[in-house]
């Protein structure tokens, strides 16, 4: 970074600020529409009527509503089980699996398995609501292949297990990107260590367990705080599987804001809402940035 | 590692990937049956007649609706990118850490958290259109994208750039013929994730568009989905097959950029 030597650069600097000018603008109108919504949860502000020209100022209500009325706590439970149960549990831990079973194999089962997991991730969201869809229906591959012959009456898998579904249908979209990441981290892992391990005698779950786990720990902290974050807020896949139902069952945070905000046209409710939710997001992030900067 | 690939694991490895892809069928039976009925059935005709449908009228429309948004925004972003990326890579700007550590917290932003406001923003200035859901899009993407091609152009040697200089080449010749071409990957791994981020994006269209033909194809599909009744489940698939062609594509296009480019997402987090 000794840079005050490069006469291409301070010769420049005009050129080079004239440059940097509409990212900060982009980045400036970022943080106005932050300090935006901050503002706005202590609104009453509506998306339509009298309330969206003359709004008034309403203190603390808006964030007394989220732990008194119905809704909220719910909708954070939801969104906990369905980040913890299709992120951590599945896509990371499945992602880990195929990325270490994947090393050992030959080249040509790699990629037909690489390129398979790919297509869930690559597939717009709709889309990929729209499979889940008619795979789980009444009619749909899962009645028609392992349900009905088994002898029972097919059963309608978003009606009896909306939340499950989407789980199912998020472990399958997202699994690619935890493989990747972690097929990229065991790259790094050096050859000689893993040798070394196996001279002195683990076992291959040793090796994993015990070696490869702790060296890769970063890219763990990294790849976690990726996918909670993404799935925290995830909207498009559960809005178009389920749109929160049937019920509530389905509904996360993002699709709660939603609907509190667009459907209901409560902005200063939904305001509140999304506040709550960037100050969950930013603990958990700190939380795992302490996990990846911890001295091991 | 060297531990021979036993038959056991190539078995469970080609059972889930059969796993992985069966959804698909029901996609594909239906797009090329034109009597398509919404079973999943093995078709008794076969033909092209749901990817005419997909391609006329205003589902033609939507799917150029979605290119201009994809590529405009990864473009766009690119472009901001790249111009601000540079100076933050090579210069000691005073408060140049605040502002990184700005953009990491930025880029962690639910998207959902500024919807409210960018509403407003773009009610306000006419812009509920599709270059309001560019620049919306470009703005939600620009930390992620600053932070990784900062990265990128920091792996580039400032030797070369000063050995270019001694021979007489100037700060434009420096970016296009050094840099630029050196942190090719990261570049294009920064357009497709923009590009594909773009073109899947549903909630900002979905809140920005307000009429059937502004629609992007997210939107559309949706739209289209959502009625319940007569539902032509053959257009429905073929036009999801059209809508996801792209995105895929784009990927296999670029993948042994992205192999590359992928590494550096992961570590520098």
């Amino acid at each position: 970074m000794k840079n005050q030597a490069n006469p291409w650069l301070t010769g420049n600097l005009f050129v080079l600020a004239l440059g940097m000018l509409p990212a900060a603008i982009l980045i400036g109108a970022l943080l106005y529409f932050t300090a935006w919504a901050f503002a706005f949860s202590f609104t009453d502000l509506a998306l339509v009527g009298k309330k969206s020209v003359e709004w008034s100022w309403v203190g603390l209500e808006n964030f007394e509503r989220l732990f008194t009325r119905r809704g909220f706590l719910e909708s954070l439970w939801t969104t906990v089980i369905f980040v913890f149960f299709s992120a951590i549990v599945g896509q990371s831990v499945l992602g880990f699996l195929l990325a270490a079973t994947l090393r050992g194999t030959q080249s040509t089962i790699r990629s037909v398995v690489e390129v398979c997991i790919m297509l869930g991730w690559l597939l717009p969201d709709i889309v990929a609501a729209f499979l889940w869809s008619a795979t789980t229906s009444q009619t749909g591959l899962i009645n028609q292949l392992i349900v009905v012959p088994l002898g029972f009456p097919p059963i309608n898998f978003i009606n009896s297990y909306a939340l499950l579904v989407v789980t199912i249908a998020n472990i399958w979209k997202g699994t690619a990107w935890s493989y990747l990441l972690f097929s990229a981290a065991l790259d790094s892992v050096s050859r000689e260590v893993v040798e070394a391990a196996k001279v002195d005698g683990a076992t291959p779950f040793q090796r994993i367990w015990l070696v490869q786990l702790p060296i890769i720990r970063p890219h763990i902290a990294t790849n976690m705080l990726f996918i909670t974050i993404w799935t925290f807020t995830y909207f498009p896949l559960i809005f178009a599987m389920t749109g929160g139902g049937p019920g509530r069952q389905t509904e996360t945070l993002a699709v709660f804001l939603y609907n509190q905000s667009f459907s209901r046209g409560n902005l200063g409710f939904g305001s509140a809402i999304s506040v709550a939710m960037l100050l969950i997001v930013g603990v958990l992030s700190l939380f795992y940035l302490r996990l990846l900067r911890e001295p091991k | 590692m060297d531990n021979q690939p036993s038959r056991l694991t190539a078995i469970a490895l080609a059972f889930m990937a059969v796993i992985w892809v069966s959804p698909f069928s029901w996609l594909i039976l239906n797009a090329f049956n034109p009597l398509s009925t919404g079973q999943l059935e093995i078709p008794k005709a076969f033909g092209f007649d749901n990817f005419g449908l997909a391609v006329s009228g205003n589902a033609g429309r939507q799917f150029f609706n979605s290119i201009i948004i994809a590529a405009g925004t990864a473009t766009l972003s690119v472009v901001v990118g790249i111009s601000a990326a540079y100076p933050l890579s090579r210069l000691r700007i005073p408060g140049r850490n605040a502002f990184l550590w700005t953009l990491v917290l930025l880029r962690m932003l639910p998207s959902a958290g500024v919807l409210v406001p960018l509403y407003f923003a773009a009610q306000r200035s006419g812009l509920l259109n599709q270059l309001g859901v560019i620049v919306a899009l470009t703005i939600l993407n620009l930390p992620f994208t600053l932070l990784l091609l900062k990265n990128f152009f920091d792996t580039v040697p400032i030797e070369l750039e000063e050995a270019a200089y001694v021979e007489g080449a100037s700060l434009l010749q420096i970016v296009t013929k050094i840099v630029l071409p050196m942190s090719r990957a990261g570049i294009a791994v920064v357009w497709f994730f923009s590009f594909t981020g773009a073109w899947n994006e549903f909630l900002l269209p979905l809140i920005f568009a307000r009429v059937q033909d502004a629609f992007p194809m997210s939107v559309g599909l949706y739209a289209a989905f959502g009625q319940q009744g007569a539902i032509n489940y053959g257009f429905l698939t073929a036009f999801s097959i059209l809508y996801a062609a792209p995105a895929i594509g784009v990927y296999f296009l670029l993948r042994r950029n992205m192999n590359t480019g992928f590494a550096g997402v992961g570590v520098k987090g």
